[in-house]
This record gives C-alpha cells, structure tokens and sequence, in this order.
C-alpha cells in the first residue's frame, strides 16, 4: 500500500471523529507533559543529591587504603610522594585533595561528643566540598598548616561552647598511641542541613599530621567535571593503583545510591502506571474507531486492499495519533519546566526533606535522554495498543462486513 | 465466445448444526466475455451468494469456480485479493464510497492499490469520471454528491481497472427511477460499447430488462436461463 495513501486516509480519519481523538490527543499531551515535569522534578532531586553527596567529602571517587572504608583510622594510610600528580586527563577531572579523616573525641569544658576529624588543605577544600558554598562566622582555615578548627554550629551548640573558645581533641595516632591537642575554634560553618554540622570538624592538613605524628592522608579525593563516565575514569584508576580501595560515591554513601538508583526506577514505575492508564483510553478510542468503520474497512478488503495494508492502516492511524500527542506533550512538558525552572519551594518542610536527603528547593531538571526514553516508550505503548484494534480490523470477513 | 466465468457444480452450505442453510446447491454457470448478466430471484434465492463467489469474497463448499484459466478455489487470502484488485470491479448496494476521499479519489483508490503512476492514475480517473459526465464532481466528497451521482463514482472506481469482469450487487436497490434508469444506461453502454462483461444480482424488473442475459435462480439452483445469452454477448 502506497505511504501516501496510507498517510491521506489516515491524517483524513484523524478529522472524522474529531471530538473524539482530540480528547485522546489532549490525554496523551497531559500525560506526557506530566511525565515530562514530574520526571524533570524527580531528576532534579535526584542529581541535587549526587551533588549533595559529592560535595559532602566524597568526591565522585575515593582512593584509600586497603581496610580504611570498613575501619577508619589512621593505621590505613597512604604515602603520597612530593609532586604527586593524578593520572586522570584534564578534560575529566575537576579537582582532587588528599585529606586525613579519623574518628575523634572532642571535649569542652562542659560536653564531650564523637566526630569526624579531617585534616584539609583550605585551598583545595574549596573546589571540592561543600565548605566552598557555606556561610563561615569566624574565619576559614588559612592553610592547611592552620592550627585553628572550623566548627559546625550545631556542634558548637551542643558542646556549649563558642566561637573563639578552646576545645580538645583526642584521637589515636599513627604509632597507635592517643594524642589529644587543645584547639581554637576559629570559624562556624553553617551547613544546609544538621547532620554536617554535628559530624565534621576541620584544621589543617599539616596540622593534624604533626598531631598524629606522620606524613601519610587517609584519602585521596577525586572530583569529575559534569558528563564525565564515572565507571570509566573509575577503571583507569584502578589500573594505575591496583593496591588501593577506589570507591565511588555510590559505594561511599550507599543509602544516597539506593536512592539515586531507586530515583531511576520510580522514573519508570511512574511512566508505567501513566503509560497504562494511557493505554486503556488510546485501545477504547481505536476499538471503537475499528467497529464504527467496519463495513468501510471491508469494503476495503473487497476492493483489493490486502490484510497487511489494513492493518498497517490502523496502526498508522493509531500511531498519528499518539505522535501528535507525544509531540505537544513535549512541548506542554518543557514549558511547565520552564515556568518552575526556579524550583518549588518546600523549606517548610525542610527538616523532613533532610531527613530525606532532599533540598528545600526543588528545581526541576530537563534531561535529554528522559524526553528520548518517554517518547520512545510513549511510540512503543501507541504500537502495541494498537494491534490489537488492528488485529481485529484485519479479521473483518468482507463478506459479513459489507452485509451490515 | 470465451468463457470468462465458468462455475462448476457449486455449492454453498452455511454452517448451522442445527439447521444448515443450502443457499446453492449443485450450480453449472459460465458467463462469455462481453455478456450482461442479471442474477434473479427471490430473497434467500442465493444470488448473491453465486455472485459473492464469483468474486471470490466467498467460498463454495464444493465445486470449482475459475476466472478465465485461474481456479479460484486454488487461490489463498492474499492471492484472492489480487484477483479482485487487478481482475474484478464491483459495484455495491451501498455505493461504498470512502467518505473522508472525494470523487477524483475514490475513483484513484483501487489504481493507488495496484500501484500505477500518480500522473497516469490521475489522467485514467480525471478520464472515467468525464465519460460519466462527473468531472465537475471529481472534487466533492461522496456527502456532497447526490445517490445516483455516488453511484457513478463508484462504477467509475470499478471500471477505471479495465476489469475482466463487473460484479454488481443490487446497484439499483437505493435509488430512484429516474437515476436507475440512468445507472443501467450506462452499464449498457459500458457492455455493448467497451465490452465489459458485467454480471449483476438484482430484484429490480427494470435492471433485469436492461441485461442481456437473464438468470432466474430459485432455492439455491438455476431455474431459467435466458436462452438468448450467446447472441447478446459481444
């Protein structure tokens, strides 16, 4: 059967029945357009929380040594020499740091809490973590021979004490032994949610080695510029340090990963559960498009119009119009977008948001390959509905059909 | 004369297991090219289902019927398909017209179907219509025409093909007087000026005078036929 024959009669059938396929039209705008934004919103949540976990001291991949990642201490340690440099292309790699991360015990005059001590050199740490993006009351580290401590101000509330007092900080040193050292605070860090705050204490790198008496880090930090394969850059570094833990941020931070990779599923369950509700209305539309136009459809039969032809005519009508819809879809899609491209605001719900590792703000974030996979899973869906009012259209007898 | 129909003891049983319903039994028919036809008989009188067998939208339950050489009982879905489009023209009851395509179209249809130039398809259609004095038509749908217009379109959609044979089922059956005598007009002259081999199924006295050749059919057999047949075919 000629295209052309097939595509007039088609975009003409589209016309006949207008009410009724421009509703199934406009569901199948509303629903992708809604996909479209939804996913959008999910995607947006889900990369603020890879950035949130990447900037909170993960990196996009850590370097450490063997048994570190199941027993943090300084005993697992790595020697880099003078002049290290990271084998990763410059077109790939954003920035790195080597750090000292060791569990500690901070003391003021009145409390005393468990916390993360890390040793960091300030000029890195601001392309890196998030200390770069938070408000500091004080002063932030000035080298990493600093011998001040920048405090969490939820932290800092808890140990009751202030900026510009004096703590002590006790943890084991590389020989085994305890150390402990009074400390300034000199700068509060203000971090978007608690945790961060209650958890991390920062002086020099330097500093924190004399403490522990060496020159080894506990980590080499590794941040990747957008777009780059993580997996990849992640087996090359494997090649280079084949007697190093590399991990990355899913594997550092496996409940953010579960919830990145469960943000993909529901991306799915989600276009199912539309997809389905879709395909119900587009096979109640076809049937009754099919049986209204049984006796023409065997006319056609009757005249000479082959099985195959018939069904590739229902199908091409069908497929007009899911693509159509699919279309504007995509369009209603990008513009809710567009106009809630600043986010949705939910600060007031901002401490159960944390709770789930979300931000406050969400902004909805447009990714190519989620507008590739709703249309062609959209295509898909319009096809397989359809075969089945095509199937039925093809067993229309001509004989019994042009008797009606 | 050439026997461009030949039906060899046909018969059509429709399958009920309570009551079968013989609509022919035991059927010998054969139509020379050039012939006009009319199947006649009474409702349920099975001329329809003969001329639906003819034309290879049915089977007989036994017997053979061949168009020209080919043995339609041999012929699978498709292949029958092919027969229609390329060797038959039909002409319905209903008209049938598609309704979303004008007359121009609809006439170009079966050509589209078999695949002709777009330019020769159009010249041939623009050409069928004018011999029926519808070129001022070619551009309204089937709505805008009146019955007998639409069933001029629709003798032009079948002849356009240059058919071996002009299957017609009752063409009379929704139109007036006046435009039934117009439609058998123009068959006529299609028959005696083209020779087109044109068998009909009819009730009507006025279509069955216009034939050449008339079939009575009762209960399922051939209970007359016209003796005349041979000296009207052309």
């Amino acid at each position: 059967m000629p295209l052309k024959l097939l595509l007039q009669l088609s975009w003409r059938n589209l016309w006949r029945q207008r009410r009724r396929n421009g509703m199934m039209i406009l569901a199948i705008i509303v629903a992708v357009g809604s996909l479209i934004f939804t996913n959008a919103l999910i995607r947006g949540y889900q990369y603020d929380m890879l950035e949130d976990s990447v900037l909170n001291l993960s990196g996009h991949l850590k370097l450490l040594a063997p048994g570190y990642n199941e027993d943090p201490s300084i005993m697992s340690h790595l020697v880099i020499p003078q002049a290290f440099r990271l084998a990763i292309p410059d077109e790939e790699i954003y920035h790195w740091t080597s750090r000292i991360v060791v569990p500690a015990v901070v003391i003021s005059e009145r409390e005393t809490r468990g916390i993360q001590l890390v040793g960091i050199d300030p000029k890195d740490e601001l392309k890196m973590s998030f200390l770069a993006e938070v408000k500091i009351l004080g002063r932030m580290l000035a080298d990493e021979r600093d011998q001040g401590v920048v405090v969490g101000k939820q932290l800092v509330e808890q140990l009751d004490t202030r900026l510009g007092r004096r703590i002590v900080l006790m943890t084991q040193g590389a020989d085994g032994l305890n150390r402990e050292a009074g400390f300034r605070i000199v700068g509060l860090f203000d971090a978007p949610g608690t945790s961060l705050e209650k958890r991390y204490i920062f002086t020099g790198r330097g500093t924190l080695q004399s403490l522990l008496d060496t020159d080894a880090v506990t980590e080499l930090s590794v941040r990747l510029k957008a777009g780059v394969a993580l997996g990849k850059v992640k087996q090359s570094l494997r090649l280079l340090f084949a007697d190093l833990d590399i991990l990355d941020w899913k594997e550092l931070q496996p409940m953010a990963g579960a919830m990145f990779e469960f943000s993909d599923a529901i991306v799915l369950i989600w276009f199912v559960i539309m997809a389905s509700a879709l395909a119900f209305g587009l096979v109640n539309t076809l049937i009754t498009g099919v049986m209204e136009r049984v006796r023409e459809l065997g006319m056609f039969r009757a005249l000479g119009m082959r099985r195959g032809a018939v069904l590739l005519q229902v199908l091409a009508e069908s497929l007009l119009i899911v693509v159509m819809g699919l279309l504007c879809g995509l369009v209603f899609g990008y513009l809710l977008v567009y106009v809630m491209q600043e986010g949705i605001d939910l600060s007031q719900f901002a401490q159960g948001l944390e709770a789930a590792g979300m931000r406050s703000i969400i902004v909805p974030r447009l990714m190519t390959q989620d507008l590739i996979l709703v249309s062609v899973l959209t295509i898909i869906l319009g096809f397989l509905a359809s075969l089945f009012p095509a199937v039925k259209a093809v067993r229309i007898n001509p004989l019994d059909a042009l008797q009606k | 004369m050439d026997k461009v129909v030949r039906c060899k003891g046909i018969c059509r049983v429709y399958a009920d297991d309570a009551y079968p319903v013989q609509a022919l039994d035991n059927v010998d028919f054969e139509v020379a090219t050039g012939e006009f036809v009319s199947l006649a008989g009474p409702s349920g009188s099975g001329k329809s289902t003969l001329l639906n067998i003819i034309g290879g939208l049915d089977r007989p339950t036994s017997g053979s019927v061949y168009l020209g050489d080919v043995c339609l009982n041999q012929l699978d879905e498709s292949e029958l398909s092919d027969l229609r489009l390329y060797q038959m023209g039909f002409i319905f009851q209903d008209y049938n017209l598609i309704p979303v395509l004008n007359a121009l179209e609809n006439v170009e249809f079966t050509m589209q179907l078999q695949g002709v130039h777009p330019g020769e398809r159009t010249e041939r259609a623009m050409a069928t219509l004018a011999s029926l004095n519808l070129d001022g038509l070619a551009h309204r749908r089937p709505a805008e025409l009146s019955g007998g217009q639409q069933q001029r379109v629709a003798i032009a959609r079948a002849i356009v093909t240059k058919p071996k044979v002009l299957l017609a089922d009752e063409p009379s059956a929704n139109l007036d007087s006046k435009s039934t005598e117009s439609l058998l007009a123009l068959l006529r002259q299609l028959n005696q000026e083209q020779g087109v081999t044109i068998i009909t199924a009819t009730h009507d006295p006025l279509v069955m005078r216009y034939a050449g050749r008339r079939v009575l059919l009762v209960d399922g057999h051939i209970d007359i036929d016209d003796s005349d047949s041979i000296d009207n075919a052309h």
